[in-house]
């Protein structure tokens, strides 16, 4: 009993995302992943748009300021939502104080998308703020800063990610693109993904996951038919196949000195602080699919924080391997992204041209994710595709 | 293929309610059962709260005005939103208008708390529109006027409740307060859903009633009424809840079915309908739980989408197992959540400072995320008789 009280933290999350009527992107794309996973979600939509902002005829709605997410935040402190329900005065094993204090009952932070330097600053407090109430709080940040060389928010985003939110992320989901402008490497070869990894490692983040990395030569011309490349190769060579994209995570586990296991793993860290490092990463490539998918990243990253909750934080080995976890990231969006395209070509076949602004509204909304039809894949991850450990 | 969009419709919903971070009311409590069950949810938030009302230390946040919904809706439709894919010049089955229509997309509609009299005429307006896109969308409508003999929202908001509701699930109060009858007996809820049916509602869910003589202390301790009787007794037994439903279809005179169904219908309307009414029995449980009937209206939506609307039986889920579903689920779930609230109440030394009441409110949230399973294999734990 004790015990399960202790946990209670790591099965509630707060996201902090976009809020559509329509679609799935942000919180929409989030939630129902981590509902169906077992958590409880604390959601705070930042804004409340009546469909994503790449429909050709606009939207409605409005937009969540800084100063009434720290009022949203203040109204859950104020009424005990922040707190776990551990009684006063009874002994508890959890927070650290050890003297009755009730820890925060928050044990992840998700956000994705913020479009203002005052929004973005806002949830840093928050993060800290949660981190304060209970020390084991994990901030999974999605780096939103754009894709395929293109900015989707102000470039002045990028130092505020640098300085003030990656040294508070526990867990980063970049894209290659993210990847490349928080840590200046460009990202031609493994070694290169590796290194970028490494960097943000050193800033304090214990987990990067790159979500989709093209590696030169395997472009190929997007083709708008049909034909799609099912099988990129089992994976047992690290060399990326052709008209595939890379998945790409690294961990860094850390353990005070006195735990350690050999000298061997101690390396990286600094003379005065006793601790040793572990490092491992996996990569795993999947057939790219044509067409353009809103959301795939917003439910990459609540699937990347639902299913690496219970990764162990221990040097000693867990029951789940970050090999494992890869290949179920890859396998269930692979079927919800293949599930969505398959949709959307059957619906794009009959359409006769895309000019006409009905037309295009058509096909916006025929890429929405078949995230709904999608649940027995979230249930039971298919394995597609195999992770390779990298040496 | 054409089959299978012309059905799309029916498994999109478009749910106006309450949103709150964190807790289980309103939307957060209706969407996931009905994403559970497959349906694709459309959410608009009239309220955007931190925490339901019932804290004592209030809540922040804002509400959306009648004006700004019908903004919202605007904006789906300009997107094409609000219809389905049929492609132009191709000729339709599914829409009444014929050769290239293209029909709504949004097949139900599901409201529960509204709190102005402004806000609820903006519903009505949306409703109105989606069922002229698509004459077979279905208004699912939560009456929420208030409960055991106090009203939550203006009394002015009880007849415009009545008229546009294709399904309707009101509590005891609200069914009162909605047909003027004050429920005694079975047969008054029999008699009670038959007005709201000769309005136009095919389907009414009474969520609970508690009949005279059933009413027991509800005791704060921990003993939970099991075993109650099979429920083969259409006679309430003791600290039991009764759920009650009602449904009428109506079909077209065609030259060829019998006369014996035709009952109700004026003259001048060649219909014939058939009502069908079940009851069922639960036992109470001690606690006040916030978000039940929300969850309940979503169920209802989600297990009655398939339930079909002629004459000619083709059901494979009579109206029967939707009640057993409906109350094997709900009963499942506010029992998890009660065990929950005793557990970590009875560490409680007392009641009385704001803390300890928010977390006595906060501990009565609904445990509807760890009750997944059983929304999607309902237990059948209590048995709905059919009523003669």
């Amino acid at each position: 009993m004790e015990g399960e009280i202790c946990n209670e933290y790591k099965r509630r999350v707060l996201s902090i995302q976009s809020h559509v009527v329509s679609g799935y992107v942000g919180n929409k794309a989030a939630v129902f992943p981590l509902q169906l996973l077992g958590f409880d979600v604390d959601i705070i939509n930042s804004v409340d748009f009546s469909n994503h902002t790449g429909y050709p005829n606009g939207w409605e709605g409005s937009v969540m300021d800084g100063d009434t997410l720290l009022k949203m935040v203040d109204g859950l402190e104020r009424n005990g939502l922040l707190l776990s329900d551990f009684p006063e005065g009874e002994e508890e094993f959890c927070g650290k104080d050890g003297d009755g204090a009730r820890i925060g009952r928050i044990g992840n932070v998700l956000t994705g998308y913020i479009g203002s330097e005052s929004f973005l600053h806002s949830v840093v407090t928050v993060v800290q703020k949660l981190k304060a109430l209970n020390p084991k709080c994990r901030y999974v940040c999605d780096p939103v800063l754009g894709d395929r060389g293109k900015f989707y928010v102000p470039p002045e985003l990028v130092d505020i990610y640098k300085k003030e939110v990656l040294p508070l992320a526990d867990v980063i989901t970049p894209n290659q693109f993210e990847i490349e402008q928080l840590t200046g490497i460009d990202i031609q070869t493994i070694a290169d993904a590796q290194n970028a990894c490494r960097i943000l490692h050193n800033l304090g983040v214990s987990l990067v996951l790159i979500t989709s990395i093209i590696f030169p030569g395997t472009e190929i011309n997007d083709p708008i038919d049909n034909t799609m490349v099912e099988k990129p190769g089992d994976g047992t060579e690290a060399t990326p196949p052709p008209n595939s994209i890379g998945m790409f995570v690294s961990r860094r586990r850390t353990q005070q000195k006195t735990m350690c296991q050999t000298m061997q793993q101690q390396n990286i860290d600094s003379e005065q602080e006793q601790h040793c490092c572990e490092e491992e990463q996996y990569v795993l490539y999947t057939p790219k699919l044509p067409g353009f998918f809103t959301g795939t990243g917003d439910v990459c990253a609540a699937l990347c924080l639902g299913w690496t909750a219970e990764l162990n934080d221990h040097v000693v080995d867990d029951g789940l391997s970050l090999g494992d976890f890869l290949e179920k990231l890859a396998g269930t969006m692979h079927a919800i992204v293949q599930r969505t395209a398959q949709n959307a070509l059957k619906k794009q076949s009959r359409y006769h041209d895309d000019s006409s602004r009905g037309e295009k509204s058509r096909k916006v909304s025929s890429f929405e994710l078949k995230l709904i039809q999608s649940r027995d894949d979230i249930l039971q991850p298919p394995r597609s595709f195999r992770a390779v450990k990298l040496q």
